[in-house]
């Protein structure tokens, strides 16, 4: 019986760190879907996103005030990228793209380690100690905090791009950007909107993460590979396929580091890099992608 | 609905002959110049047609219309310049271009579609009960055009047929309440019955709404059925201008350039 | 493409221009090591065997037009190599050479072939996962590489009859090594491979039509530069003297991009341009702080990739391109605004270039590639997505 609980301890935890994955992978997929690019910068922008709201905190301010000011800021901030960095790049071809993101990440890295310094912080944890014992397994709060935090994010996403309007013109920009211009739609605000709010979802995944992980520049580089391992996996236009990616990865991870001896805890690195190249091979749009088609 | 062969320049509106007008137009892609020079005028209200054999720079001068390919000379709809707008900007000046291919938003549903074309009249300026009123109004008045619009609403656009989806692109247009409608090849790839019913539906708005339309084809027969006035275009320059009728009796015109076997119009 | 054919060369008066340039440079890079002190010659001993690493992305991303963020792990495959043969076999330092360039042929031959299936994106994604996995993996095989701890190998040793000191005759030996690197990777590309990848690279369907083999091509490219960044290493090893498996993380992969890009994508001097922004940018901005080279760097490749996207070597063919274009009366119309790219339905391939309203400040900036950016005449067969 204790191996099962075991198994199902092990697998909670990778529900736990899948759902980190899947809220990075939900950033990247939000900007794909918007502006076709993987977004190599995505993971430092979050961490530079947790970097403010520890600076907040630690200047005085209550966490749960910390937070949407943090939010606020991000979904500012990713605005800004969007139109200083990748608006003069968005015809280039798609190396160019993918430099200039290169190039922000490293830039982005390094502006923390600037401001910061490169010592690892302390980063206030949301959650309360302690935890469930759900028969025989320990499910910690923070756990469920993570996963339930995400589920959130989740629905307001799906009401934002249901139920609103701005979300339907959000939805036509992804869509056909063209028609869109021939509607009145002026999408480069609307490019603007999306990236604002990749950096939003970018900024929770990495508040969730800080309290583990600990704060420091390149707290999210390793998140980063496990993303795109769970977008990959999901699909890079699937909002859903990323949240069922990400859990799907950090189960994996999980228990590929705790049951395989040959890999253990320091090879673990290797399981993203194993599902990109196995989804790649057999279904390269992933779970959820529509698959490839040349444009007509 | 049958041949549309009644004479139909006497209907258009001659009080503003230059509603919209087009000086000395030279426009292309890149280095390669498409357009050589355009001059032709359209009055309100009227439906022009736009014919010419591939290549002679139909659908160009369609986007220089809307803001989709740069050029120089100029283009004023109503007195204000066209030419150098963007997209967005044509739309906010009334111009609404249905393009070829249709361009449909195909992962959304028919109704977002229609939904969309209005955005220009529900932005936050314009919301409150009378405008989502308006809008709502305006889809009854849509899927009285196209009632096969209103039986798919909540299907995907994609999914739709293509003259489904030609339909849908002009409804969405519609629901600009443009000034100028233009419309690219909207024949292509449809069935000679479905284009049939489109074109008799364009017709029905134009005298409805008193909409401006110019429509370009390669199908001259169609167009000519419904327009006013015709401009027929080869290499980038403008051959032959005049009322639709007496461009569709010159036989020799209609062979030559329009590749239109004249004698056999009426039966077919 | 003008640097390109610049160097190439056509006309006596080109010939002239380059024979003495060569000239020029020769003199100037075997004169150096005796005007320098021992850690300036060490700098431009690391610049020299970077210019070979970048040499060889340059043939696959340049040229090859296919992105590697992973390049690293070839340069430390060389670096190991190396260390391996050095530290536990005792060969002497001339055998590592060859054992680090056709191991990583045959590596860089591996990697080609699933590379095939993989579009530009998930090329970068399974590259850059590589590189992120080797560091670990070189820990876990402590009895090859010595784990953490790493390997400390002897240096290059001077012989009697040279009279030169250490870093001297270091400098000369890995000068040499380079000289044919760089004539190596200039001969390829002039050779069928080289056109092989240009076409590709441009107009890959065409490219097919026309009979170019594409999957041994794009394979050769891969191998090639895997080649020559495991040759990279293997002088590394020669240099430093010491490798640990921290010293190749993915930084090292993603800085040599960087420089490759900031110096010059697909011109033949990019990569020593490039390879001297590596060397330098740090050790220079490291004095204002620990993260200053990042941020230089970082600010650096937007700024190059906005404003000169052909790198740094190819802002005087832009300039001379721009320049002719201002001279000849006829102006080109500007380029269309239009198709954006289609979402939804994966990576994106090259898209047009966005509305001239959306432009603002940078209406100015021509994307990477000005032919590409420009939409098709109206009639011509649409634009395939690069591989």
């Amino acid at each position: 019986m204790s191996t099962v609980t075991d198994l199902l301890q092990q697998v909670v935890e990778g529900l736990g760190s899948g759902a980190v994955y899947a809220s990075l992978a939900l950033a990247l997929v939000l900007i794909h879907r918007f502006t076709g690019i993987v977004n190599f910068a995505q993971g430092e922008l979050a961490m530079l996103s947790t970097y403010v709201a520890w600076q907040l905190v630690a200047s005085g301010m209550p966490f749960w005030l910390a937070l949407p000011v943090t939010l606020a800021v991000s979904f500012a901030g990713g605005m800004l990228v969007e139109r200083i960095v990748i608006r003069p790049v968005q015809g280039a071809p798609e190396l160019t793209v993918v430099i200039v993101t290169v190039g922000l990440f490293i830039f982005v890295n390094a502006l923390a380690g600037l401001i910061w310094s490169f010592t690892v912080k302390d980063f206030p944890q949301p959650f309360p100690d302690g935890a469930l014992d759900l028969a025989g397994v320990r499910v910690d709060w923070s756990t469920l905090g993570i996963i339930g935090v995400v589920a959130v994010v989740m629905g307001l996403l799906y009401l934002l791009f249901q139920h609103t309007s701005v979300g339907l013109v959000m939805r036509a920009v992804a869509c056909n950007p063209a028609s869109a211009r021939l509607s009145g739609i002026r999408v480069g605000r609307v490019l603007m909107l999306g990236w604002g709010l990749a950096a939003t979802v970018g900024a929770v995944s990495g508040v969730l993460v800080a309290p583990v992980l600990f704060l420091e520049p390149n707290m999210m580089g390793g998140v980063l590979i496990y993303a795109f391992a769970a977008a990959t996996l999901g699909g890079f236009d699937s909002p859903v396929g990323a949240v069922v990616g990400g859990l799907f990865v950090g189960v994996a991870e999980t228990l590929t580091g705790a049951y395989v001896d040959v890999i253990g805890a320091d090879l673990k690195v290797g399981v993203p890099l194993v599902i990109i190249l196995a989804v790649l091979l057999v279904r390269p749009q992933g779970l959820f992608g529509r698959a490839a088609v040349e444009r007509a | 609905m049958s041949e549309p062969t009644t004479d139909r320049t006497e209907g258009a509106a001659s009080t503003e002959p230059d509603f919209l007008e087009v000086r000395d137009l030279h426009a292309g892609y890149g280095q390669a110049r498409v357009l050589q020079g355009l001059d032709f005028s359209v009055a309100r209200g009227e439906v022009c047609a736009v014919l010419g054999p591939n290549g002679a720079g139909k659908t160009t001068t369609l986007r220089a219309l809307c803001g989709m390919v740069r050029g120089r000379g100029s283009v004023t709809l109503n007195g204000a310049q066209l030419l150098g707008r963007s997209p967005e900007q044509a739309a906010r000046l009334g111009v609404a271009h249905v393009p070829e291919g249709r361009g449909t938003f195909n992962e959304l549903t028919v109704e977002e579609n229609l939904h969309i074309g209005a955005h220009l009249r529900t932005g936050l300026r314009r919301r409150g009960r009378a405008g989502r009123a308006a809008v709502v109004a305006d889809l009854e008045r849509i899927y009285g055009y196209f009632p096969t619009l209103r039986r798919r609403s909540r299907q995907a656009a994609g999914s739709l047929s293509g003259g489904e989806q030609q339909m849908l692109a002009i409804g969405r247009a519609l629901m600009l309440r443009p000034s100028l409608l233009l419309l690219d090849e909207p024949s292509l790839g449809l069935a000679p019955l479905v284009t049939r019913e489109l074109f008799e539906i364009v017709r029905a708005v134009n005298e409805e709404e008193r909409t401006t339309v110019v429509v370009v084809e390669q199908n001259a027969q169609l167009a000519l059925g419904i327009a006013h006035r015709a401009h027929v275009l080869e290499a980038g320059r403008l051959v032959l201008s005049g009322p639709a009728a007496q461009i569709r009796e010159d036989g020799q015109v209609a062979e030559v350039y329009l590749g239109v076997s004249v004698r056999s119009r009426k039966a077919g | 493409m003008n640097t390109l054919t610049t160097a190439l060369g056509t006309g006596r008066l080109r010939w002239l221009r380059a024979a003495l340039t060569v000239l020029v440079a020769a003199a100037v890079a075997v004169g150096a090591p005796f005007y320098f002190a021992p850690f300036q010659v060490f700098q431009l001993t690391m610049v020299l065997l970077y210019a070979v690493a970048l040499a060889g992305l340059n043939l696959l991303v340049g040229f090859g037009g296919q992105i590697s963020l992973g390049h690293g792990a070839f340069f430390a495959a060389g670096a190991y190599t190396a260390a391996v043969m050095l530290d536990r076999y005792d060969t002497g330092h001339l055998a590592t050479l060859p054992a680090a360039a056709a191991g990583c042929f045959l590596l860089g031959l591996g990697f080609g072939v699933p590379a095939l299936r993989l579009r530009g994106l998930y090329l970068a994604l399974v590259t850059l996962s590589f590189a992120v996995f080797l560091p670990p993996l070189l820990k876990r095989l402590e009895s090859v590489t010595g784990g953490s701890m790493g390997l400390t190998v002897d240096k290059l040793e001077p012989p009697a009859w040279s009279g030169l000191a250490e870093d001297q005759w270091t400098y000369f030996v890995v000068l040499a090594v380079t000289a044919v690197a760089l004539l190596l990777a200039r001969n390829l590309l002039r050779s069928r491979v080289g056109r092989a990848l240009l076409a590709v690279r441009d107009n890959e369907s065409a490219a097919e039509v026309m009979g170019v083999r594409l999957a041994l091509h794009k394979t050769l490219a891969f191998a090639w530069s895997a080649m020559f960044a495991g040759v990279a290493g293997c002088l590394y090893t020669w240099v430093i003297g010491f490798v640990s498996p921290d010293s190749f993380s993915f930084v090292l992969s993603i800085t040599l991009l960087a420089g490759l890009v900031v110096g010059g994508l697909a011109s033949l001097y990019g990569p020593l341009l490039g390879a001297a922004f590596v060397m330098y940018v740090p050790s220079v901005s490291q004095d204002l702080s620990e993260a200053a080279p990042g941020v230089v760097f970082g600010l650096l490749i937007i700024t190059v990739m906005f404003v000169a996207p052909t790198g740094l070597a190819g802002l005087p063919g832009r300039v001379l391109g721009a320049v002719t274009r201002r001279l000849q009366r006829t102006a080109p119309l500007d380029r269309t605004p239009g198709a954006e790219p289609a979402f939804g339905a994966g990576p994106v391939p090259d898209a047009h270039p966005k509305s001239p309203a959306e432009s603002g400040p940078s209406a100015t900036v021509t994307p990477a590639d000005p032919e590409v950016a420009d939409a098709e005449p109206v009639g011509a067969p649409p634009r395939t997505e690069k591989e």
